[in-house]
């Protein structure tokens, strides 16, 4: 990554807190899950930013409040330089020109009653394309860039196979010419060998259209192969943020080390040390004191169990939030505190 | 010789479409050696679930074995009733499922639910099958197992809930443990527990298991041999090693090429062109042809038979013309 590279999002504290609802009447808030819960990072202009993670730790609400498709609790999100927390409805639905959002599930996320141009083309309705001869020019464009025939588009969605849905879903996100996509796991539900061929689309879609991908997995080898920056997350905080090759040579925070362990070896006779992880994930709605992941951590110090560590760039734009790097921690270390 | 535990031969399952006979699984052969770990991979729709199913009897209404036998040991699945198959499931073959979610009963205790294949089997008093419940969970290394015994599935996590699954079909020792895609609802880091538990209790237990993933890396991870299967067949059949280092059928290749590698960087992955085709509507000559860059006319044409090439079997004509080549020679 070089230094010239514009900010195109810049995310601040962001906060999603969901209510849980109890009493007679359902009506009582008894608590909150912390979906996320203080996340902050930025995305430069044409790169692919990762966020990889297990289930529940926020991965997929982090993407869906940066769009306000769920309203964030606490935190700014600048896109251009403009505050998306602080616009209203109507100047949000303008600006998701510029941001669009491909989903994980083919079969559930596109409308079954409706033919494929409809669905494809809807986008600009929206946006107030009343022009036809317009639509169609834009729509048939698309099609030609994700490689779906015009014939195709009269079809309903149930004639095609996961692979050529999520096609559809990366042509709808295309035609009101974004800027940045989001990508919340556009792979997972598909085979690998069809897999591969939506990772090739995007990828020479990025570099056709110059567009910044957030692409949001829990598949590392895929995250690892797509994308530029990584951000790892863990109960809804980050936990460590860095450039690709630094993240996988040298996990610094001993949960993406772990991680990054546990990932299947690709060859029988290649194998490798495995950090297995004791227990579950804990719950977001009563996350440990401290550092949340310090009842998991092998090398949890005193200081862990008490003081939430916050993200910090150590070196070299690679930024952690453990105490293993601080100087408190450090200290604590030092003065032999039992490991 | 090492001994055989499971043979399946020319297993044919399918549906029947107005009288038309439609095979899912076409034809398909392979044995299972005492203590091995065999793979079976594939994507979707390519029959690997349906083939497990069919060797514990378990095939969905609608979906009926067509032709071809399952031998055990010296029991044949070909001339088994409902009550047969009652006594071999659980004791002799059992199975793990994808979903440990779905898999369990909600309504009963996990203590409840081991103990009702315990009971089932065997002569035990009710004691005594608590006392062997209890062991189980102690063997899949659950926490507090004496209170878990008394809990309910939704208090449980998805990882401690497969590890229930585990230790509901271990709990009479079977000879073969299938395990269909036991892995793949998990998270990375539970998945290495699990997989780590499998292992560790197939060396205590002397199992056999027939794993099935669309997983590569879990292949790698898990097995001793591997069949690759594809539209309802097996395309090739070797040794783990052999499949990673020298993968004979352009699908398995393709397979293979088109994972992401975490350690070497490429910037597009190879991919295979195309959809499986489907059920009912199979090519008649090889069922890869229309998506192989390799293929030619006589693909087209004739299905190719299985050819052994160092050590692998693998069905696809390039190997059988070399074989004939040299025959002619």
């Amino acid at each position: 990554m070089t230094k010239e590279q514009k900010v195109l999002l810049k995310v601040e504290n962001l906060k999603k807190h969901f209510p849980v609802k109890g009493g007679i009447f359902g009506n009582k808030t008894l608590q909150h899950v912390k979906a996320v819960d203080g996340v902050s990072f930025e995305v430069m202009e044409g790169e692919t930013f990762g966020i990889v993670g297990e289930s529940g730790c926020g991965k997929s609400t982090t993407g869906r409040t940066i769009l306000r498709l769920l309203e964030p609790t606490e935190g700014n999100i600048y896109f251009q330089g403009r505050n998306l927390a602080e616009l209203n409805n109507s100047g949000m639905r303008k600006l998701r020109k510029d941001i669009q959002i491909v989903f994980q599930d083919p079969f559930a996320s596109l409308n079954p009653r409706m033919k494929i141009q409809d669905i494809i083309e809807e986008p600009l309705i929206n946006f107030g394309v009343t022009d036809r001869k317009e639509r169609e020019r834009r729509l048939l464009e698309v099609a030609d860039q994700v490689g779906l025939t015009p014939a195709q588009l009269t079809r309903f969605p149930h004639e095609f196979s996961g692979g050529q849905r999520q096609r559809i879903g990366i042509a709808r996100a295309l035609i009101s010419k974004p800027k940045l996509i989001i990508a919340d796991e556009p792979v997972s539900a598909l085979d690998v060998s069809i897999q591969s061929q939506v990772l090739n689309l995007m990828r020479d879609l990025q570099k056709e259209l110059g567009l910044t991908y957030i692409f949001i997995s829990h598949d590392l080898s895929v995250v690892k192969h797509f994308c530029d920056r990584i951000g790892v997350m863990y109960l809804g905080k980050m936990v460590e943020i860095a450039e690709k090759s630094r993240l996988y040579d040298k996990p610094m925070h001993p949960y993406a080390e772990a991680l990054l362990s546990a990932l299947p070896s690709p060859h029988p006779l290649k194998k490798k040390k495995r950090i297995i992880l004791k227990g579950d994930v804990p719950s977001p709605s009563n996350p440990p004191s401290g550092c949340t992941f310090h009842p998991r951590c092998a090398s949890c110090m005193d200081i862990c169990k008490t003081d939430q560590p916050t993200l910090q760039v150590v070196e070299d734009q690679h930024a952690v939030s453990c105490h293993l790097y601080t100087e408190a921690g450090k200290h604590s270390f030092a003065a032999g505190e039992p490991v | 010789m090492v001994q055989r535990v499971l043979e399946v031969d020319k297993l044919k399952v399918g549906i029947r479409d107005d009288g038309r006979k439609i095979s899912i699984v076409n034809g398909i052969s392979f044995h299972l050696h005492k203590g091995e770990t065999l793979g079976i991979v594939g994507e979707s729709g390519c029959g690997k679930s349906m083939t497990s199913l069919s060797l514990m009897g378990l095939l969905p209404p609608g979906v009926e074995r067509h032709d071809g036998d399952v031998r055990l040991g010296d029991l044949r699945f070909k001339d088994f009733t409902k009550k047969d198959w009652r006594k071999i499931r659980g004791k002799k073959i059992s199975m793990i499922f994808q979903e440990p979610m779905s898999s369990l009963n909600p309504v009963y205790t996990i203590g409840e639910q081991i103990m009702e294949m315990i009971l089932s089997h065997e002569k035990v008093s009710k004691k005594a099958a608590r006392a062997r419940a209890l062991e189980m969970l102690k063997l899949v290394g659950i926490p507090r197992p004496e209170q878990v015994l008394d809990e309910y599935p939704y208090q449980l996590s998805g990882g401690m809930r497969q590890r229930v699954m585990i230790a509901i079909a271990l709990s009479c020792n079977p000879e073969v443990l299938i395990a269909d895609e036991p892995t793949t609802a998990l998270d990375v880091t539970i998945q290495a527990q699990i997989l780590e538990l499998m292992k560790d209790i197939q060396n205590k237990l002397h199992m056999s298991i027939v794993l099935i993933t669309h997983d590569l890396g879990v292949v790698a991870e898990m097995c001793d041999r591997v069949i690759v299967m594809y539209a309802g067949e097996v395309v090739e059949e070797s040794s783990v090693v052999e499949l990673f280092d020298h993968p004979k059928h352009p699908y398995t290749k393709g397979l293979i090429a088109s994972l992401p590698d975490v350690e070497e960087q490429r910037e597009y992955l190879s991919s295979i062109p195309g959809v499986v085709p489907a059920p009912g509507n199979m090519p008649s000559g090889c069922r890869f042809a229309p998506r192989c860059s390799l293929a030619h006319d006589r693909c087209i044409e004739t299905p190719p038979q299985f050819t052994t090439e160092s050590g692998s079997q693998v069905k696809c004509w390039l190997f059988e013309e070399k074989e004939s080549e040299v025959a002619a020679t």
